[in-house]
């Protein structure tokens, strides 16, 4: 029978790894899923919320952007697909008010460069990027909360 | 008069054994960082071959473009080279083998011609180019010993721009590769252009691996990759070479205290046969004035 192995990995620590019925995500291209037997596929991961169907019920990753590769896997008839991520984490393991905090800073830092306190374009695009990763995150919590 | 003697070995006894205490001190904590380096190591792993295997793909998915992104133009003006090394000494030939290799590399390619624009991470590094006269551009400290993820990415970024503005052609890599526990050697690596992992020449080998999708289109694919593999390469030799110190540190501390140990023997040995002599020579003194008293009367 036709299985599908998933793999998120992060270069801290792999995250999940083991048989899933279907791994759902995002590209720059637009949401896909990966089923079993697969065709071998390369591409980007965009920041979004990366789902794991395994047959125990769903598993979910914000995912602050990375590439997925889907190939054949070491068994037979296994499709592998692997999620590399530069930062990822479980969303059941997402710390509300701390990324709430974060969102607070980041918006804070945001408005006080558009008032022109710092002409430094690496402050806004900082900023930005952490506004994104605590939203992300925010959105990720509710996700596994519902 | 031999009684000076005695004291004099006696501080030096004491002395070694402090010194002991301290080297004894370092390997155990030496010791005690290796495991959750290697630990790092291995969690490591599967990412890096991972985005090995993704830039391996993506290059064989478009050899023309990978030609254009991934070769070295034919005349190198400048080159960027990153040298790893610890922040702290006292770690045996860790520090010293990268910081030969580097100046070798340096000057081999100031024979060919090229500028070299220097940077470092560790404190030993920048420290010891400093002195000899070479210039530092940019000295990364305080991230050698535990590297983070998120301080490979701002090395990585560093090490890009210049690349990317086209200031340099060629960016290369001195670190310590950590091979396993008894082996660790020191390697000049080139990072940019990027070297794909065994690209193979053969296009029917190409065949054999079946036709891959790409998504978005693999030009876009390959560009977005460039600086993610980077990061991924340069966070690999920081937590290997963070293994390697300390794995030479324990073994450099093990052979001081043992050293140590010796010496303190020897001392102790030549301090007992200096106390000895000296009480023979009292006795002999106080033998020596009874029987003049008693020949005096």
């Amino acid at each position: 029978m036709a299985t599908l192995t998933v793999e998120i990995v992060t270069p801290e620590a792999p995250l999940f790894s083991g048989p899933a019925t279907a791994l759902i995500a995002r590209s720059s291209e637009g949401d896909f899923t990966i089923l079993p037997q697969h065709t071998s596929t390369v591409g980007d991961v965009v920041s979004s919320i990366v789902r794991v169907d395994t047959t125990e019920g769903t598993v979910a990753f914000a995912v602050h952007s990375g590439f997925f590769q889907v190939g054949k896997g070491f068994g037979e008839d296994e499709t592998l697909a692997t999620v590399l991520a530069g930062v990822a984490e479980r969303t059941s393991e997402i710390d509300v008010a701390r990324a709430q905090a974060a969102k607070d800073a980041a918006e804070a830092k945001l408005a006080a460069v558009n008032r022109g306190d710092h002409a430094d374009d690496d402050d806004q695009l900082v900023a930005l990027a952490a506004l994104e990763r605590a939203q992300l995150r925010l959105r990720a919590a509710e996700f596994s909360a519902s | 008069m031999a009684g000076g003697q005695e004291r004099v070995l006696r501080r030096r006894i004491r002395s070694v054994q402090s010194t002991r205490k301290i080297t004894k001190a370092m390997e155990l904590i030496a010791a005690s960082q290796i495991p959750r380096s290697l630990a790092r190591i291995i969690a490591n792993r599967p990412y890096r071959q991972g985005m090995q295997r993704v830039l391996l793909e993506a290059a064989l998915g478009d050899p023309t473009g990978a030609k254009k992104l991934l070769t070295l133009p034919e005349k190198v003006d400048t080159a960027l080279v990153l040298v790893i090394t610890g922040d702290r000494g006292l770690s045996g030939p860790y520090n010293n083998a990268s910081l030969r290799a580097g100046e070798r590399l340096v000057a081999q390619l100031r024979r060919e011609g090229t500028t070299v624009r220097l940077f470092c991470a560790g404190k030993k590094a920048a420290a010891y180019y400093r002195f000899r006269g070479l210039e530092v551009e940019e000295s990364f400290v305080g991230v050698v010993d535990r590297p983070t993820f998120s301080q490979a990415q701002d090395i990585a970024r560093r090490l890009a721009g210049p690349f990317m503005a086209g200031e340099t052609q060629q960016v290369f890599i001195v670190s310590t590769r950590y091979l396993s526990a008894g082996s660790q050697s020191v390697e000049v690596e080139q990072l940019l252009p990027l070297v794909v992992p065994e690209l193979p020449e053969d296009p029917a080998e190409k065949e054999l691996k079946g036709y891959t999708e790409f998504e978005p289109e693999v030009e876009k694919l390959l560009f977005f990759l460039m600086p993610r593999f980077l990061e991924s390469e340069v966070f690999s030799a920081l937590i290997e070479g963070a293994a390697a110190f300390h794995t030479s540190q324990q073994r450099a501390m093990a052979a001081a205290t043992e050293n140590a140990d010796e010496l303190g023997q020897t001392l102790t040995r030549v301090m007992n046969r200096a106390r000895q002599d000296s009480i023979t020579t009292e006795i002999m003194e106080i033998v020596g004035g009874a029987e003049a008293l008693r020949s005096g009367k």
